[in-house]
């Protein structure tokens, strides 16, 4: 199914499946992560954490014998608080202090960093302060956020919302004219990404260079180093942000945190370097961040299950605070503009609210809110074929947008690029018997079948952010490219590679265009100082953006190889051209290799023509598509579940991920991309969930209470790829990096709810856990 | 804090640290031995990152007291050179694309040299049982499984 | 998720492991239960008293129709064989699910028993045979029926002053039947409700239901279980206090399955 070595460049080009020149260091244990760096000197920091979720500070009482060694937000003189606002009109913005000062707004909010020499020692330090607070009622449901007399959590805020969005559009009409209407009220659980290593940082003074060297867990050097420069008030120029090897990110770790700015703070106050390294605890108990969304939804069809139009209602719960760089109104506001989905919907209304509860900021993870809205919008699209008597495709393939109508614009606004979104359907359909699957349903075994289709906008640039108006615009992504002396070309980006394969996929990228061999080809990323400025690996923007400015930066690069080389070969530039990787003469004639080339520039400029560019063989390129609306990479997920009506146990029997990439750099990269996005998929389905008691307490404190998928959770996969280029990216890729992780619940759910629409039973709410399978069975019952 | 004397042998070396008693053999090793292949991932037994191969067979280094490993073997990611099964597996996991981030890599080829070794007949339903106590977040388990199998085929194919 | 201080001590024999009870210490055999609590700091003991090195701290030894398993026997030890027989292969199928190779490469059987956490595999599955534990203290030793050991959530009939030396069962015939079921979202994870029945010919059958946040409950004649799960599993389920309505699911279908599985076993 992977075409293997498909790529113009012989096999390590653009399409091939080259095995990933990263992978040696992680096999041989010498993979490099901020926990692993340790200098000598080192202070470890563990925090002080609210232990409640609502609270008016009244003091911190210090260790009377290590005083000096615990710090407070009164400690911490010219720090300023974060504040991450966006422009949309109403947004409301909240203060984040670094430290907890005045008021505790959640579990696990930082109150005092304690400093000692071990990690331990620090623990003790920290369980030896003693709190004085007055707790305060606590808003822990974000339905209930806005009722009247609902505590404030901000008080100077009239209500509990960040921000509200709407659409209005007379839909009155539709009850009259439809031949069904559905609605459903919906949620997904707070979760957390759990990420194998958590955060993490290590901050350094570096006297010679008078600059502030913060080591970070981030998937956004430069985004933090802005970040800090903001609330420490240094100017950029003095802090260098540096991303080691990172164990996983999914969003959790784009963020400026406050325990980075702690931690900078006590570097140059202390005069040694210091470091905090997430435990598992702060990152299930204080860190729990993510996918909390409730949905009314309201969908219209007619008979023959064309959608007449849709109303959605939808609150997210985006946490007492907003978090920087995206906000907290990122998630719900975006619920608006990609709730029609892959289909033609003629009429929509919609309502979101921001809501600001008692738990931790909400952050973007994989999917964003796609995964949420997939889930509402593909139930909502079975229940209306229910109703209507038609199967779960059919209703799909008269609703999607067709490929003759590519570039879509729907209408909201969002502009599809390109590709066969039925097609994908029809392909992803083909893999199942679907007459078996009914006969075993006729036969009394409770089993079903799920599909959910969906498109993911990634790489979206200027065009969209802009009116976010967040802490940061994307731009112009830019790579620059240089030969060494002896002719190995390093590529250097202001992206973080932490699993995505950038060191192989750029080398890929840069091999297309100039020919060199991708193992003389260096990706050097993540760290300010090496690199030109990157929004960061966010928004599954890599492949799009890095892979243009590297394919840009590689060309420019070229240009200044080919006017040397001309003069090498005795030729006019015009009669040159580079291939494999060497300047040929276009008659067939000599040829002088990139290193040849490189080694004249370094080492022989006796040998250089005269007026060559005497910018050398370095160069910075700069890349966006145009038009930057993003790309719109699709895919049709289909699975059959099998339910044990005793248990209320979900088991996936076969599942079928259909998609679209555009052009893939690596299909072999692609596939884990998808696959690694659907364990979390089934996380989110089936397994992942912090609840919260109504103090605002989570209740899922370690991994055997909180459970992510492991090998025997994930089901048997087969990935068919469709490959229709995007016509606005250099090479027609498409941003694929998250849809893995947004279509599995929608087609989980749908297949458990085909198996138990016997009982008249339905599941509503994620995860499909076993208790919620046995409530609707028996709630059904009961009817 | 009265230390604790600890005397092991670390990746076929003696090594003797001193160590606070409530220490755990992975913050030994990662902060007294500097071998920090092995990973904390969760610490509370459940993830797999710091599993190691204790006196012969696998363990989880963040809940194994350290002082108790006094006079234990031990060997780390960093101590499978020239161990034939081992190179096998870091070859599979490449070829099948089985690690993205690499933190639970170390972990889980530790854990995958053992199931190999131990359980020369496994099929895929057993694999994935045996790998439950490794949890990755980047991969979906699907080249990891695949990679211990192909190790697992080979190794039988070779037996005939 | 360090541990708050703690001493550790490494007793030589059983008598001085003894001795060192009390003052706040807890002892420690594998470690894989208490290792996470300290890690947490949901444990913080003066002291930690080292049980793995004790002279016969690990092995099998079979006399006079009872089979005596050190408490330091690892449950891999058990899974891979280490008791003989058809009690033998019985735990060694228990063994076998419980956490992971890793941890179970370390825990040992006496350790989890006496941890005393309902969810436990040894702690739901021991009471179903016609057992002891064998605890030692300052007099010596002194047997507790395993139907009467844990009293609990996280507590046993161990006194303060007294050690899990050893757990004795009766060797079984050829021809006895067994089944077990648990429900774990996840291998390795928790049980969430346990039942196993054990049917030795000649004898009444017993059956056990656990996991279900309480100590296990020994039905000690499980004639009427067997004969009729499917009413006699709703009675008993229905007869427990406190369930939600997925666990008493749970508790129904584990006690039916197990019978049946028994009912299966060749």
């Amino acid at each position: 199914m992977s075409p293997d070595g498909v790529g113009q460049g012989g096999g390590q080009g653009v399409g091939a499946s080259l095995l990933r020149k990263e992978d040696a260091r992680f096999l041989h244990g010498r993979g490099r992560y901020v926990g692993d760096i340790r200098p000598a000197g080192l202070l470890e920091v563990a925090f002080l954490r609210s232990p409640v979720a609502h609270a008016r500070l009244l003091g911190v009482g210090k260790p009377a014998d290590a005083e000096a060694r615990v710090f407070t937000m009164a400690d911490l003189a010219g720090v300023g608080g974060i504040r991450a606002a966006s422009a949309l009109p109403g947004f409301r913005v909240s203060e984040q202090s670094v430290l907890a000062s005045g008021k505790l707004r959640y579990v696990g909010e930082a109150i005092a960093a304690c400093v000692a020499s071990s990690r331990a020692a620090a623990e003790d330090l920290a369980a030896a302060c003693s709190l004085d607070y007055e707790e305060l009622p606590v808003v822990s449901d974000m339905l209930t956020a806005r009722a009247p007399g609902a505590p404030l959590i901000h008080e100077h805020w009239p209500d509990n919302a960040f921000l509200e969005t709407q659409r209005d559009e007379d839909l009155s009409d539709l009850d009259g004219i439809a031949a069904a209407k559905v609605t459903r009220q919906l949620r997904t659980a707070r979760q957390c990404m759990v990420p194998m290593e958590g955060r993490g940082v290590l901050a350094e003074w570096d006297p010679r260079l008078e600059q502030l060297v913060v080591t970070s867990s981030t998937q956004q050097p430069h985004i933090i180093r802005s970040g800090l420069s903001e609330v420490l008030g240094l100017d950029e120029g003095s802090i260098r942000v540096i991303a080691p090897d990172l164990g996983g990110g999914f969003g959790y770790k784009g963020i400026l945190l406050p325990e980075e700015i702690a931690c900078a703070w006590l570097a140059m106050r202390l005069e040694r370097p210091v470091r905090w390294i997430e435990d598992r605890l702060e990152h299930l108990t204080a860190n729990a961040n993510c996918r909390e969304h409730h949905y009314v939804v309201t969908a219209w069809a007619d008979r023959n299950g064309r959608l007449l139009g849709a109303e959605v209602d939808a609150t997210v719960d985006s946490g007492a605070y907003s978090s920087y760089p995206f906000s907290a109104c990122l998630e719900a506001a975006q619920i608006g503009s990609i709730f029609p989905g892959p289909y033609t919907l003629p009429r929509f209304r919609f309502r979101t609210v921001s809501a600001c509860t008692n738990k931790p900021p909400i952050l973007p993870y994989r999917g964003v809110a796609r995964t949420g809205v997939c889930y509402a919008l593909e139930t909502t699209m079975d229940a209306l074929a229910r109703q209507l008597g038609i199967s779960p495709a059919r209703i799909r393939e008269v609703n999607l947008v067709p490929p003759d109508a590519m570039p879509y614009r729907n209408l909201v606004g969002k502009v599809f690029d390109s590709g066969d979104y039925p097609e994908a359907l029809r392909r992803a359909v083909a893999h199942f018997d679907l007459d078996r699957i009914a006969a075993r349903q006729a036969a009394g075994e409770c089993v079903g079948f799920g599909l959910a289709v969906f498109c993911e906008q990634g790489a979206h640039g200027t065009s969209v952010y802009h009116g976010w108006g967040i802490p940061f615009v994307p731009g112009y992504e830019q790579a620059m490219a240089r030969f060494t002396p002896d002719g190995v070309l390093e590529i250097r980006t202001g992206l973080q590679n932490h699993g995505q394969g950038m060191e192989t996929t750029f080398a890929q990228v840069a091999h297309e265009v100039l020919g060199v061999p991708a193992a003389r080809v260096r990706v050097v990323h993540g760290d300010t100082a090496l690199t030109p400025y990157s929004t960061g690996t966010w928004g599954s923007r890599a492949a799009v953006m890095g892979g243009g400015a590297v394919a840009e930066a590689c060309r420019l690069l070229g240009e200044r190889a080919l006017a040397i080389g001309a003069s090498l070969l005795q030729a006019e530039p015009g009669g040159v051209e580079i291939s494999g990787g060497a300047v040929r003469r276009r008659d067939g004639g000599a040829e002088v290799t990139l290193e040849e080339v490189a080694r004249t520039w370094y080492r022989r400029p006796q040998n250089l023509p005269r007026g060559v560019d005497p910018g050398g063989l370095e160069v910075t390129g700069g890349y966006r598509p145009d038009p930057d609306t993003g790309t719109h990479s699709y895919a049709c997920h289909a699975v059959v579940a099998r339910v044990d009506t005793e248990t209320g146990e979900v088991v996936l029997e076969d599942y079928v991920i259909v998609e679209d990439a555009g052009q893939m750099l690596n299909p072999m990269i692609v596939d884990g991309q998808v696959l690694g996005g659907l364990a979390q998929g089934v996380g989110t389905a089936l397994y992942e969930e912090m609840p919260f008691d109504a103090s605002g307490q989570p209740l899922a404190g370690t991994l055997a209470d909180y459970l992510v998928p492991g090998a025997a959770e994930l089901p048997a996969t087969r990935i068919d790829h469709m490959e229709t280029p995007s016509p606005w990216t250099r090479f027609g890729q498409k941003g694929i990096g998250e849809s893995g992780a947004i279509g599995p619940p929608a087609a989980i759910v749908n297949a458990v709810n085909d198996a138990l629409h016997r009982f008249g039973a339905e599941v509503m709410d994620l995860p499909a856990s076993p208790a919620r399978v046995i409530e609707a069975l028996e709630k059904a019952r009961a009817r | 804090m009265t230390r604790l004397p600890i005397h092991l042998t670390v990746n076929g070396e003696a090594a003797e640290v001193l160590a606070e008693p409530r220490t755990h053999l992975a913050d030994l090793l990662r902060g007294e031995l500097l071998l920090t292949g092995t990973h904390l991932g969760c610490e509370h037994g459940v993830c797999g990152a710091c599993t190691v191969e204790l006196d012969d067979a696998p363990a989880r280094s963040c809940i194994t007291h350290a002082g108790a490993c006094d006079g234990a073997r031990i060997r780390t990611i960093e101590g499978f050179a020239g161990d034939a099964v081992m190179e096998a597996l870091r070859g599979a996991f490449t070829a099948e694309h089985a690690l993205q981030c690499g933190y639970c890599t170390p972990g889980m080829l530790i854990t995958a040299r053992d199931i190999v070794l131990r359980l020369p007949d496994a099929d895929e339903v057993r694999v994935r049982e045996e790998l439950s106590g490794n949890l990755c977040r980047c991969t979906g388990y699907r080249g990891i499984v695949r990679a211990v199998l192909r190790v697992l085929e080979a190794r039988r194919a070779l037996k005939g | 998720m360090k541990p708050a201080p703690f001493t550790y001590s490494r007793p030589a024999d059983w008598p001085a492991a003894v001795a060192l009870l009390g003052g706040g210490a807890r002892p420690m055999a594998g470690g894989q239960s208490i290792g996470p609590m300290l890690n947490l700091r949901m444990a913080q003991p003066e002291g930690v008293i080292d049980l793995r090195h004790l002279p016969d701290a690990r092995g099998v030894t079979v006399s006079g129709g009872r089979c005596r398993i050190a408490a330091g026997t690892t449950h891999a030890a058990i899974e891979d064989g280490a008791v003989p027989g058809r009690l033998g292969a019985i735990l060694a199928g228990v063994a076998r699910r419980i956490a992971y190779r890793p941890v179970r490469n370390r825990g040992t059987v006496g350790g989890s028993l006496a941890h005393a956490d309902p969810a436990a595999d040894w702690v739901a599955v021991l009471p179903a045979f016609p057992g002891d534990a064998v605890a030692v203290g300052p007099a010596g030793e002194r047997r507790i029926p395993l139907a009467s050991f844990v009293t609990g959530l996280l507590s046993s009939a161990l006194r303060p002053d007294e050690l899990l030396r050893a757990i004795e069962l009766p060797v079984l015939p050829e021809g006895t039947r067994w089944g077990h079921w648990k429900f774990c979202r996840k291998p390795g994870e928790f049980s969430k409700a346990t039942a196993c029945v054990l049917a030795v010919p000649g004898e009444a059958p017993r059956a056990v239901l656990a996991a279900l946040d309480e100590p296990p409950m020994l039905i000690p004649d499980a004639t009427a279980l067997i004969a009729a799960p499917e009413e006699e599993a709703s009675r008993i389920v229905a007869a427990l206090p406190g369930l939600d309505p997925w666990r008493a699911a749970l508790a129904r279908t584990a006690l039916r399955r197990a019978v049946r599985m028994a009912g299966e076993d060749a």
